[in-house]
C-alpha cells in the first residue's frame, strides 16, 4: 500500500501541471508581501480608520500573522482551482493517457486503486498548504516580524496577542486542508466519470464558484441554504480566529466537511467499481 | 436668631465663593512642578466590540503638551486619556463656573463646569471633580462634539510628591464602529453576531508605575517614528 | 482434452453497449499451450471480448473461467498470472521505459529488480533506450515495450490484442518470432487477436473467427484452414428441425455455425453432394446452398462486409 501511494506520488509529481500550484503560490504570496510592502500602511489605516479616531495606537500590526490571514482569505477561491488540476487530473489522467488498460489488468483491486490514489491526492492537498503556509508565514515572518493579529470580525474588532496566534494559525491551515481536501475529493469523483481532465477542472470550479455567489447573494432563501454549501464550511478556518473559540461550531463544520469527504470518496468508489474502461 | 440666621448664611456664602479659576489655575501651577515624566503603564481594555490582549506600554511626557505612547508589542489607548495634564484637560481659553462641593470617594472635592470659548475644539463641556486639598483633578466627565461622552478618572497613591496618578478608569459612551468589510470575518454564523444598536459603553483601565519625572527626557523621543 | 488444461473457458458472453450487441453468447476455450488465434474483422467484438478477459468491462451475462477459476471471483489471483496489451501500448510518456516497467512491476505485487527489468527490456531489444521518456518512442517501440510489460510478472497466459498493427514487416516478424519463442521455449499460453488470417494461420495453432459479436467458427487452424475443405452455408425451410436431425448426425463435427435457418458447414468438396442427400433423405427442406468457399474465403468475406459497412456509415 505505502509502496503504491508512493509510485502514485511519483507519478504525480513528474507531471508539469502539479508544480503549477507551487509556482503559482510562489510568485503570488509574494507579491501580495510586496504590496504590502507598499501599500500595507494604508490597508493597516483603512482597517483600523475607526479605531484611531477614537484610540492612539502603537505597535506592529503590519505583521506576518496579518499578512497570513490576509492571503488566506484572498486565496481561497485560487487554491480549489490549484487542488483541482492535479485532482481532476488523477483518474482522467489515466484514461487520456490510455494507461487505465494498464493498470486495471494489473492484479490490484479497484477499490484500493481508488484508495491510493485518493491518499496521494490529499498528499498534493496537504503539501500545497504547507506550502502556502510556509510561504505566508516563514517568508512572512523574515519580512515583516511577528507581531499581534488584528481581526475584523462582523462589528468587532479582536487583536490577539502575538504569542496568541501561531497556534491558530497551524489549525486554520489544518481546517484549509480539510476544505481543500473537500474539493479536491470533489475533483476527483469528476475524474472518475470522464477521460479528460479538463471536465473535473471546470466542473468542481463551477460548483465553487456558483456557491460562493449564491452564499453572496443576500437573499433570505439564498442565506437559509448557505449552511447547507460545503464551500461555507471551507471557509470555517476564520473560526479560529474568534474570542472565544466556538468549538462546537468548528466541530460542526468540520463534520460537514468531512462527510462530503466521505460521500464524494465512497461516491468515486462505488461509480467506479461499476465503470467499464474503454479508453 | 435672625442675626445668627444671617451669620450662618454669611458663613455659608463665605464658603461658597471659592474662585473657579484660581482653583484651575492652582492645579495646573501644582502639575507644572512635573517637567516630564516616563511611566510604565498596563493597559486593559474592556469594550464590547474591541477585544484587546491587555498590554503594556511606556508612556513618555514632557511639558507643555507632548506625549509619546511607545510598547514593543501593540498598545491602544484612547485619545482623550493619553495626557491627563490639567492643562491638557482644560485647554485654551474657557469658561469655569464653580458648581457644588461634593464627596468623591471620600474626597471632598470642587465640582467645576468648564465651557471652552475656543469653537475649534472638540469639547462642548466638561465637568471636572478638583481635589482641593491637594490641587489634583479627580474625575472629568467630557461632551464632545463628535465622539459622544467619556469620563476619566483618576486614582492617585496619597504619598506621592507629585500629582501623577497611579491608575486612571476611562469610561465613554460610543456608537459601534463602522467597520470596513474588507478582510472581515464571514463564518457561518457571523451574521448572528450583531451587536444591538445605540451607543455602547466602553471603559479602559490604565495603570502607571515606575514613574521617572523630571529626567530631562530628550525631545527626540517624541519625534514621530513610523512604528 | 481434460477440464485442468483448460486456460480460458468462456461461456455464452454477452456485452451491449446501449443497443449495440457488441459481444453476443460468445463460447471459446483456450487449452494450456495453446496459440490461440481471435480472429475477426475490425469491429466484430474482439477487443470488447479482451476486455471482459481482462476485467475492464463487466460482461451483461455468461461466464468467464480463466485457470478454472471464476475470473469475477477470483480476480486478483488470477491476474497475478495474466499479461496482456489491449489496443494500442500507451504508458506514461513522461516516464522512462525502465521507470514504466517499474510502476507496472510493483503494482502486480512482484520483486522488480533492475535485472529483471533489463532483463524484459533486452528480449524486446530496448535494453539501450531504458533510460529515455516512453513519448520519445516510436509505435513500434512502444509495441514491443508493451510486451516487455506484459511479460514481467512472468504470467502463465498472454493475452496480445493485435500486437502486430503499425508495424513494418520487419516489425511483425520479430513479434510473431517472439510469439513462437514464448510459447515453445517459456510454454507459456498465448491468446492472441488479429483481423488478419494469415498471420494467425503463422503462428496459432487452434483458432476462432468471430464476427458481430458471434463466433462462427472453433478449431484446429490446421484443419480450418485445409484446402480441400470448402466453407459451405446452407438455408433450410427450418432449422431447428433440422438441427435436431444433424446433430445425431455425423455431420455435427463439420457443422461451425448455426442461426435460425442458417447453417454453415466446414466439409471437403467431394462431400457436399452426400450431405445434400443426407438432408433431403431427413425431409429437410433445402432453400440454397449458398457458394462454396475456403475459409480464407469466407474470412476475406466478412472482413471486406465490415469494412464496406464502416465506410458507409462514414
Amino acid at each position: 500500500m505505502v509502496d503504491l501511494i508512493r509510485i502514485e506520488l511519483y507519478k504525480i509529481f513528474k507531471k508539469w501541471r502539479t508544480y503549477i500550484g507551487f509556482i503559482a503560490l510562489g510568485i503570488l504570496v509574494p507579491l501580495i508581501h510586496i504590496a504590502m510592502l507598499i501599500e500595507g500602511k494604508t490597508t493597516i489605516d483603512f482597517m483600523t480608520r475607526n479605531i484611531q479616531e477614537s484610540f492612539v495606537l502603537v505597535g506592529n500590526l503590519l505583521n506576518t500573522y496579518l499578512i497570513s490571514y490576509i492571503i488566506l482569505t484572498s486565496l481561497a477561491v485560487h487554491i480549489p482551482f490549484l487542488i483541482t488540476l492535479v485532482s481532476g487530473d488523477l483518474l482522467a489522467g489515466e484514461a487520456t493517457s490510455g494507461t487505465y488498460r494498464l493498470l486495471i489488468t494489473r492484479p490490484i483491486s479497484r477499490t484500493k486503486l481508488i484508495l491510493v490514489k485518493f491518499i496521494a491526492g490529499f498528499i498534493y492537498t496537504n503539501l500545497l498548504i504547507l506550502w502556502l503556509a510556509f510561504l505566508s508565514l516563514v517568508l512572512g515572518y523574515f519580512i515583516f516580524g511577528s507581531g499581534e493579529l488584528l481581526i475584523i470580525d462582523g462589528q468587532m474588532v479582536i487583536i490577539f496577542e502575538s504569542n496568541d496566534v501561531l497556534w491558530r494559525f497551524l489549525l486554520a491551515y489544518g481546517f484549509a486542508t480539510l476544505g481543500m481536501t473537500t474539493v479536491s475529493s470533489l475533483a476527483f469523483l469528476f475524474s472518475s466519470l470522464v477521460e479528460n481532465a479538463i471536465g473535473p477542472i471546470i466542473s468542481t470550479m463551477a460548483i465553487i464558484i456558483v456557491f460562493i455567489i449564491l452564499s453572496a447573494i443576500q437573499v433570505d432563501f439564498f442565506q437559509n441554504l448557505k449552511p447547507y454549501l460545503f464551500t461555507t464550511h471551507i471557509m470555517s478556518w476564520r473560526l479560529f480566529f474568534e474570542q472565544p473559540l466556538d468549538i462546537n461550531e468548528i466541530l460542526k463544520s468540520g463534520f460537514i466537511l468531512l462527510g462530503h469527504i466521505l460521500f464524494f470518496f465512497f461516491l468515486t468508489l462505488t461509480l467506479f467499481n461499476k465503470k467499464d474502461i474503454l479508453t | 436668631m435672625l442675626l445668627l440666621i444671617l451669620f450662618f448664611l454669611f458663613i455659608d456664602l463665605k464658603a461658597q465663593t471659592i474662585d473657579p479659576n484660581q482653583l484651575v489655575r492652582d492645579v495646573i501651577e501644582r502639575f507644572s512642578q512635573v517637567r516630564d515624566y516616563e511611566a510604565d503603564i498596563e493597559i486593559k481594555v474592556d469594550v464590547e466590540f474591541l477585544k484587546v490582549p491587555d498590554s503594556k506600554a511606556k508612556l513618555y511626557f514632557k511639558q507643555p503638551d507632548r506625549v509619546k505612547l511607545k510598547s514593543d508589542g501593540f498598545a491602544l489607548l484612547p485619545k482623550d486619556g493619553v495626557d491627563f495634564s490639567p492643562s491638557s484637560i482644560i485647554k485654551g481659553n474657557y469658561t469655569a463656573i464653580f458648581e457644588r462641593k461634593e464627596e468623591l470617594n471620600g474626597i471632598e472635592t470642587s465640582v467645576i463646569k468648564v465651557v471652552p470659548i475656543n469653537e475649534s475644539t472638540n469639547i462642548i463641556l466638561s465637568t471636572v471633580w478638583i481635589d482641593n486639598k491637594n490641587k489634583i483633578i479627580r474625575k472629568v466627565e467630557s461632551t464632545t462634539k463628535t465622539q459622544g461622552t467619556y469620563t476619566i478618572e483618576l486614582f492617585y497613591d496619597e504619598n506621592s510628591k507629585y500629582p501623577l496618578p497611579k491608575q486612571m478608569i476611562f469610561s465613554f459612551n460610543v456608537d459601534k464602529l463602522n467597520l470596513p468589510q474588507t478582510f472581515t470575518n464571514t463564518t457561518p454564523k457571523s451574521s448572528k453576531k450583531k451587536f444591538r444598536d445605540g451607543p455602547v459603553v466602553g471603559k479602559v483601565y490604565v495603570n502607571y508605575k515606575n514613574y521617572q519625572v523630571n529626567k530631562n527626557l530628550s525631545d527626540k523621543i517624541f519625534e514621530d517614528d513610523t512604528k | 482434452m481434460i477440464a485442468e488444461n483448460k486456460v480460458i473457458e468462456v461461456k455464452n458472453l454477452t456485452k451491449k453497449f446501449n443497443n449495440l450487441v457488441a459481444v453476443d453468447e460468445l463460447n471459446l476455450t483456450v487449452f494450456k499451450g495453446d496459440i490461440f488465434g481471435f480472429l475477426g474483422p475490425n469491429g466484430a467484438g474482439k477487443s470488447t471480448t479482451i476486455r471482459m478477459l481482462l476485467t475492464l468491462i463487466k460482461p451483461d451475462s455468461g461466464t468467464i473461467k480463466i485457470f478454472g477459476k471464476d475470473l469475477l471471483k477470483d480476480r486478483l489471483s488470477i491476474l497475478r498470472n495474466v499479461g496482456s496489451i489491449v489496443e494500442k501500448p500507451d504508458f506514461y510518456g513522461y516516464l522512462t521505459a525502465y521507470k514504466n516497467l517499474e510502476i507496472l512491476g510493483k503494482i502486480s505485487g512482484i520483486d522488480v529488480s533492475k535485472k529483471l527489468i533489463m532483463k524484459n527490456l533486452e528480449l524486446v531489444g530496448l535494453a539501450e533506450r531504458y533510460n529515455s521518456k516512453v513519448k520519445t518512442f516510436s509505435h513500434g517501440m512502444k509495441q514491443r515495450l508493451g510486451i516487455a510489460q506484459a511479460l514481467l510478472h512472468d504470467p502463465e497466459l498472454i493475452i496480445l490484442d493485435e500486437p502486430t498493427t503499425g508495424l513494418d514487416p520487419m516489425g511483425m516478424k520479430e513479434i510473431r518470432d517472439l510469439i513462437i519463442y514464448l510459447s515453445k521455449d517459456l510454454k507459456k499460453t498465448i491468446f492472441l487477436s488479429s483481423h488478419l488470417l494469415n498471420e494467425v494461420e503463422m503462428v496459432a495453432n487452434r483458432m476462432i473467427i468471430i464476427n458481430k459479436g458471434r463466433a462462427q467458427v472453433e478449431g484446429y487452424v490446421k484443419e480450418l484452414l485445409n484446402k480441400n475443405k470448402l466453407f459451405v452455408s446452407i438455408e433450410v425451410e427450418d432449422g431447428q428441425i433440422a438441427f435436431n436431425i444433424i446433430k445425431d448426425s455425423r455431420w455435427i463435427d463439420s457443422m461451425r455455425n448455426h442461426i435460425n435457418n442458417t447453417f454453415e458447414f466446414n466439409v471437403e468438396a467431394n462431400e457436399i453432394p452426400y450431405l445434400n442427400k443426407f438432408l433431403v433423405e431427413n425431409d429437410i427442406m433445402v432453400n440454397s446452398i449458398i457458394p462454396k468457399r475456403s475459409l480464407e474465403e469466407y474470412f476475406l468475406k466478412i472482413t471486406q462486409e465490415a469494412n464496406n459497412g464502416r465506410f458507409n456509415k462514414n
